[in-house]
């Protein structure tokens, strides 16, 4: 068997998993992570839908099978440059590396809330992300700005998903049982908090979700008012109004929350160039082909995983960084 | 398509106004016109877009597209880039072509608005003006514009020379050949005739009711049934 | 303390420093006399700019519009006459004293751009009524997008800041946009639609204190036909209502509103509230103009702030402005002409 150096753009799940599963294939991959260190979002979530499984524990185990990959860190890819034999890639800096293929897994970006600019996100300190939500679960301590408990807790589902105004008419698909996963652990964190969802379709597709989200209301409480929150405002209380219509009533909503959580969508990473390769109309990737041909580019030695061609779960992400090892060995032969 | 559906589709504000809905409410949920009345402009954006005519035609009917107050508060919220007002605006002008407007209690206000702003314009060149403000009809500007209005000739002398005089400045009186300019406008482009319609059909509608034109006049902008709110 | 909204600067538009045609309000020249002579007395003769006022022009139709008794086609002909007017007076910036205006030709601009055969048949209409022809103009502005262009050099030359003399606190600021100011496009309004920073722009460099209310946003009800018809009205006060009790609890020194139907709305409409529901927020509401007029030292009288329902007069004494109290009730030529009723004695009346 011949080793040859792979270049793994990115070392979240996708880009761990990837090089993992490249070394079973036989080639010597090499990790470039833009941050300081791997693991990626998941890195900084807590608990994971749709079973609650620790975050921590998945990156643990993808850790642990790439004990012995070469990775460098600090380094952020701006071209990929293929030639017949091979890619090259270079960093901001200028430093290059060169690998007989590239598999890019640069995943994704959290929507910037700011640009949601109705939302007072960046201005209104209650008005939290759910990547911060997922921050204090992590630190144990679910609170208002001024270390208050929130008795009352909105979750808005859709924020830089399906809306034009953003530039981002896709679905980021994961938002949805997030929002049931986390209105979960907050009546488990908070006992008594009320919690709502705010969502224009619920869409629990995956194995499990819909199990969830059931459960969320029979065991939690958590309610689920269909309707997208047009605007919040800051009380003098420092509380948030909100004003959203009950879609199944037909009536304006105002109602005021101690803490507002936006479900941050999916958004193609705005700090990388985009490597020369097409993308789709969301921003992301785009694979060559998208039924038989998902982890591969157009063009040639430069192969995908994971969120870099789109929203997807921590399981799809994992199952297309083993295919795209099988990929690579499938094209470039024993 | 239905036949309203493709007339509207003429009107180049529902074009611009109605894109796709999907029913997220972000327009209702900051109406004001949503916050008053029994009214959802979501629905409306939900119904025209079925492009089914009788539903069209209730609508045009109806009290339903009389209610928004054209503030465009919902524009841009949409995640869709719909503008609801707009498709209420296409739709009210279809009501009043058709005279569908003397239906309904809220539309058949138009005649007085016509009235009104018809005349200020056409006469002064102006859609509000001090003298025509008068607080018997706007008791609720209180007794500091009555004051105002009982001494306008005093009040304006001390912003300008002109009021109601020909030259520039505030309340000035418009040069009579701007006024002929801007009725002929009126004439050529359509407005004229758009109020005259708006008149033929409420004079009918008057008469069905057994009313003179004054009676008529003062019922439509005074009468509520107070059906329209929850 | 500095506002908050620090990305206001994403939306700022271009606004020539000079040479425009000025239109006037229907509404602000009905209720504001004073504040459309101050934006013409500063800019002219404290500023020294060059704008042209023109006697030929005429409303814009926008209430009509708006109220759906004016179609479409004749607004865009009535606009393209006030468009060739300005190009008659030999300018290309034009600057409309009314928020609905500044919607209207905004919208129509647009329109124009995206369905050019609406303008070819404005052309047309125009022409045939009129015989004029006429160009469009290259930067149009609000009045108080200009204003806010000047703040600097206003502030420069006031006599006074926005600011409490007793305490030497900065006065609390509410403001309100109006609607279709920033609502129709965004990216026309100084700030954007959701955080507006014309008004707060010029609060600020006048040593105001901006602050910020859950309603703000808020339309202030008037909602045309919902307050030109009687039997609407009812819209129009219970959306004013709503601004007036989300601001209360920030109890600020005044309201400063960008459009001229919301200034006389949220005035108003304090004096309709109190005989309606005892309710007593006594909240002074100022024009932009009068808010410049006022620091740049200006005499209140002949800013036209007693055409106001809401006394303006303990916000001049926070503010150190000295005036005549019995100059309130003067005529030019300093007759006396009576004072208006009290409210009370006014509703009482009424009843």
């Amino acid at each position: 068997m011949t080793q040859e150096k792979i270049l793994v753009i990115g070392g979240g799940i996708a880009g761990l998993q990837a090089a993992a599963a490249l070394r079973d294939e036989g080639f010597e991959p090499l990790i470039i992570e833009k941050e300081s260190s791997t693991g990626g979002h998941v890195s900084r979530w807590d608990r994971l839908f749709p079973t609650q499984k620790q975050a921590r524990e998945v990156i643990e185990e993808l850790t642990a099978a790439t004990a012995g990959i070469e990775s460098v860190t600090d380094r952020e890819i701006v071209s990929l440059t293929p030639e017949a034999d091979r890619v090259t890639a270079t960093t901001t800096t200028g430093e290059r590396f060169t690998g007989r293929a590239a598999v890019v897994a640069t995943g994704f970006d959290l929507f910037d809330a700011r640009l949601k600019e109705e939302y007072g996100y960046g201005l209104y300190e209650n008005v939290i992300t759910s990547a911060e939500l997922e921050a204090m679960f992590r630190a144990g301590r679910v609170t208002m700005k001024n270390g208050d408990t929130p008795k009352r807790v909105a979750i808005l589902h859709c924020v830089g998903s399906r809306d034009e105004k953003v530039g981002q008419n896709h679905c980021s698909k994961v938002c949805c049982i997030t929002g049931i996963k986390q209105a979960i652990e907050l009546t488990e964190a908070i006992p008594g908090v009320q919690v709502m969802n705010f969502y224009m379709d619920l869409r629990a597709f995956g194995n499990g979700y819909e199990e969830l989200y059931r459960r969320s209301q029979i065991e939690n409480g958590v309610t689920y008012i269909r309707g997208r929150i047009s605007e919040a405002g800051e009380t003098h209380e420092k509380r948030i109004q909100l004003k959203v219509e009950d879609t199944l009533v037909g009536r304006p909503l105002r109602l005021t929350v101690d803490l507002l959580v936006l479900l941050v969508g999916m958004r193609a990473p705005q700090c990388c160039g985009s490597f020369g390769l097409p993308t789709q109309a969301n921003g992301f990737f785009a694979p060559r082909d998208p039924y038989t041909g998902n982890v591969q580019s157009t063009v040639p030695g430069i192969y995908l995983a994971g969120t870099a061609t789109g929203p997807k779960t921590i399981g799809e992400t994992v199952n297309e960084a083993v295919a795209v090892a099988r990929r690579i060995r499938m094209d470039l032969g024993k | 398509m239905g036949k309203y559906f493709d007339e509207l589709m003429q009107d180049p504000r529902f074009r611009e106004g109605l894109n796709a809905c999907m029913n997220c409410g972000a327009c209702t949920a900051v109406c004001p016109a949503a916050e008053y009345y029994n009214y959802d402009p979501r629905q409306i954006v939900d119904d025209v877009q079925a492009k089914d005519d009788a539903s069209i035609e209730a609508l045009l009917k109806s009290d339903t597209i009389w209610y928004c107050g054209e503030c465009m508060s919902c524009r841009p919220r949409c995640p869709r880039g719909n503008t609801p007002a707009y498709v209420v605006q296409a739709l009210r002008k279809l009501s009043q072509k058709y005279g569908f407007f003397t239906a309904s209690e809220k539309g058949r206000q138009q005649y007085a608005l016509g009235k009104i702003l018809g005349d200020n314009m056409r006469e002064l060149g102006y859609c509000v003006h001090p003298t025509r403000v008068v607080p018997s009809m706007h008791p609720e500007q209180g007794p500091v514009w009555a004051w105002v209005h009982e001494h306008d000739k005093e009040l304006f002398a001390r912003f300008t020379d002109n009021y109601m005089k020909p030259g520039p400045g505030p309340a000035r009186a418009i040069d009579p050949e701007s006024l002929e300019e801007f009725r002929r406008i009126f004439d050529v482009s359509g407005g004229t005739e758009f109020l005259e319609n708006i008149e033929r059909h409420s004079m009918k509608k008057a008469e069905e009711l057994g009313m003179t034109r004054e009676e008529y006049l003062e019922y439509v902008y005074t009468y509520n049934s107070g059906n329209h709110t929850l | 303390m500095k506002y908050r909204y620090a990305n206001w600067q994403e939306y700022s538009k271009e606004i020539a420093d000079d040479h425009y045609y000025y239109a006037r309000s229907c509404i602000r020249q009905n209720f504001f006399p004073g504040s459309e002579k101050a934006f013409l007395d500063i800019l002219r003769n404290d500023l020294g700019m060059d704008i042209v006022e023109d006697p030929r022009h005429t409303t814009c139709t926008g209430i009509g519009y708006h109220s759906d008794v004016v179609p479409l086609d004749t607004t865009m002909a009535i606009v393209a006459r006030q468009f060739s007017l300005m190009t008659e007076c030999g300018y290309e910036n034009y600057v409309a004293s009314c928020i609905t205006s500044f919607g209207i030709y905004s919208e129509v601009l647009d329109m124009w751009h995206h369905f050019p055969e609406l303008e070819e048949k404005a052309r047309e209409n125009l022409f045939k009524a009129t015989g004029r022809e006429f160009r469009k103009p290259k930067i149009l502005v609000h009045t108080s997008d200009l204003m806010f262009h000047v703040r600097n050099k206003i502030a420069e030359k006031s006599v006074r800041r926005l600011v409490n003399v007793t305490t030497g606190e900065p006065l609390k600021v509410v403001d309100h946009i109006g609607c279709h100011y920033a609502k129709v496009f965004p990216k026309k309004g100084i700030g954007g639609a959701e955080f507006p920073y014309v008004l707060a722009g010029m609060v600020e460099a006048w040593g105001g204190q901006s602050v910020d209310y859950p309603e703000r946003r808020h339309c202030c009800g008037f909602g045309f036909r919902n307050y030109l018809v009687q039997a609407n009205r009812g819209y129009s006060v219970a959306n004013s209502q709503k601004k007036l009790e989300s601001m209360a609890p920030y109890n600020p020194d005044f309201i400063v509103a960008n459009c001229p139907g919301c200034a006389m709305f949220l005035d108003r409409w304090q004096f309709t509230l109190n005989a309606m529901t005892g309710s007593h927020y006594a909240i002074p509401v100022l024009t932009y103009e009068e808010m410049a007029g006022l620091v740049l030292g200006i005499d209140p009288w002949d800013l036209g702030l007693q055409m106001h329902q809401v006394p303006v007069e303990p916000l001049l004494d926070k503010l150190g402005v000295e005036y005549d109290p019995s100059a309130k009730y003067l005529g030019k030529n300093g007759k006396f002409i009576g004072r208006p009723l009290t409210p009370a004695d006014y509703t009482s009346a009424r009843l």
